[in-house]
C-alpha cells in the first residue's frame, strides 16, 4: 500500500542541521543544502547547510560536492566514479529532479540555494548513498542476457541488420543510474513487485533484439498486474532521465506486444 | 547501527505536469464513480413519477448543487480528454518528451475551455428557471 508520509526515524530533524560558513574573502557564494544521515550515530537524518565559494570550484553539482567534501567536510559520503555521465554513480535529487551530479551545471540550477537529496524512497546507508540491492535484483529478474535455442554459427558471430541493431541502440545506453526508477510514484509505492522503469527497459531492449530466442518467455515473466501493469504512464521517468532515453515508451511498447500477442 | 531510513519522496521531488495530471485522472474517474450514483438517484426519482421528482427539484436547482454538477461536469471533460491520451499512448504515440508535454498542455486548455462553458451554461439559466 502506499504510504505518503515518511516513518518516524526516517524524517528530517529540522534542528539538528549544520550551516558550514564560508571563508570571509569568499567572492561568489552558493549555498549548498544536503541530506545528511549517520549510521553510526542515533539520530534522525537532518539537512546541512554548505557555502561555497563558487570562484574555486568546477562548474558541475559533482565538482561542489567533491570541494565540500575534500576541503569543508570530509564526513560527506557519496557515490561518484567516471565524472562524465557513464557510470551512473552520481544519481540523486537535485532541486527535486532526479539526475546525474557529475553532468548537471550549477548554472542550470538558477541563482537559489541547492538542494541535494539522494535517489528518492530509497533505504539509506549513509549521506547521498542509497542501498540499490532491490534495484539490482530486479534488473536481474528480467534475464539482461542473451538467451538462443539455436546453435551459434562457428565460424562468425550471431548477426544483425543495421535496422534491427537500431532497435536496440537506444534502450543499450542505460547506465542503470535509477533516475527513472526513483523518480517514479508507481515505484514508490510498489517496489517490491513492481519492477520499475529501468528494469522494463532493459526487459524491452532484450525483447526486441533480433538475435534472443526467448521473446515469448520474456513477455510472459513480464504479463503480471503488478511487475509491468503498476506502469500507469505518468512519464517521471523519461522526464528524469539524464540520458535521454524513454523507458516510458518502451513500456508502452511491451504492453503493446502482450495486449497483440493476445489476438 | 541505527535502523537505514527511508529517503525523502513526496516532500523533496519537485512537483511536475507528469505527476498533476496522473493524479488528478484518478481523482476524476473516483469522482465520477461517485457521481454516477447520483445520477442514478436522479433517474431513478424521475421514473418513480411527477411527485417525487417534484419534491427533488429544488435541490436540483440549488446552487450548491448546481456547482457539485459543475465540478462533475468538470471531472468528466477532463478525465475523458486525458483517457484520449492514455488511449494514444496505448497506441504507442506520443511518448516523446515534447509530445507529452504537448498532449498535457491541450488536456488542460480543452478542460478549462469546456468547463468554462459548462459553467456559462449552467449559470445563465438561474435558479428560478422552468
Amino acid at each position: 500500500m502506499a504510504e505518503f508520509k515518511l516513518p518516524p526515524n526516517s524524517r528530517i530533524d529540522t534542528r539538528a542541521g549544520k550551516t558550514h560558513r564560508a571563508s570571509a574573502g569568499a567572492k561568489s557564494v552558493r549555498t549548498f543544502k544536503i541530506y545528511r544521515f549517520d549510521p553510526h550515530a542515533q539520530q534522525r537524518p537532518r539537512v546541512d547547510s554548505y557555502e561555497v565559494d563558487m570562484a574555486g570550484c568546477g562548474p558541475m553539482v559533482l565538482d561542489a560536492l567533491l570541494k565540500i567534501k575534500n576541503e569543508i567536510d570530509p564526513t560527506l559520503s557519496l557515490r561518484r566514479s567516471c565524472r562524465e555521465g557513464i557510470c551512473g554513480s552520481c544519481a540523486m535529487n537535485i532541486n527535486g529532479l532526479n539526475t546525474l551530479a557529475c553532468t548537471k551545471a550549477c548554472d542550470e540550477l538558477g541563482r537559489g540555494d541547492i538542494n541535494i537529496f539522494p535517489l528518492p524512497h530509497m533505504p539509506v546507508v549513509k549521506d547521498l548513498v542509497t542501498d540499490l540491492t532491490d534495484f539490482y535484483a530486479q534488473y536481474a529478474a528480467v534475464k539482461p542476457w542473451l538467451q538462443t535455442r539455436t546453435p551459434a554459427a562457428p565460424d562468425r558471430e550471431r548477426l544483425q541488420s543495421k535496422d534491427d541493431q537500431q532497435r536496440i541502440d537506444r534502450p543499450s545506453a542505460c547506465i542503470l543510474c535509477a533516475c527513472c526508477s526513483t523518480a517514479c510514484p508507481s515505484y514508490w509505492w510498489n517496489s517490491e513487485r513492481y519492477l520499475g522503469p529501468a528494469a522494463l527497459l532493459a526487459a524491452y531492449r532484450w525483447i526486441v533484439d533480433s538475435r534472443d530466442d526467448a521473446t515469448g518467455e520474456r513477455l510472459d515473466a513480464l504479463e503480471d498486474p503488478f511487475r509491468l501493469y503498476r506502469c500507469h504512464t505518468i512519464m517521471n521517468c523519461t522526464e528524469a532521465c539524464p540520458k535521454d532515453l524513454n523507458p516510458a515508451k518502451a513500456i508502452g511498447a511491451i504492453k503493446q506486444m502482450l495486449a497483440e500477442r493476445q489476438h | 547501527m541505527a535502523e537505514r531510513p527511508l529517503s525523502p519522496h513526496l516532500s523533496v521531488y519537485r512537483w511536475a505536469y507528469t505527476m498533476t495530471l496522473s493524479i488528478l485522472h484518478r481523482a476524476s474517474g473516483a469522482a465520477l464513480a461517485v457521481a454516477l450514483v447520483g445520477l442514478v438517484l436522479w433517474l431513478v426519482s424521475a421514473s418513480l413519477g411527477r411527485d417525487c421528482y417534484a419534491t427533488l427539484l429544488p435541490l436540483l436547482r440549488s446552487l450548491p448543487f448546481k456547482l457539485v454538477a459543475w465540478l462533475a461536469a468538470l471531472a468528466l471533460i477532463y478525465h475523458g480528454c486525458n483517457g484520449l491520451r492514455h488511449l494514444a499512448w496505448d497506441l504507442g504515440w506520443g511518448f516523446e518528451r515534447a509530445d507529452a508535454r504537448r498532449s498535457a498542455a491541450l488536456v488542460v486548455a480543452a478542460t478549462v475551455l469546456a468547463g468554462a462553458f459548462c459553467l456559462y451554461l449552467i449559470l445563465r439559466r438561474g435558479a428560478g428557471a422552468p
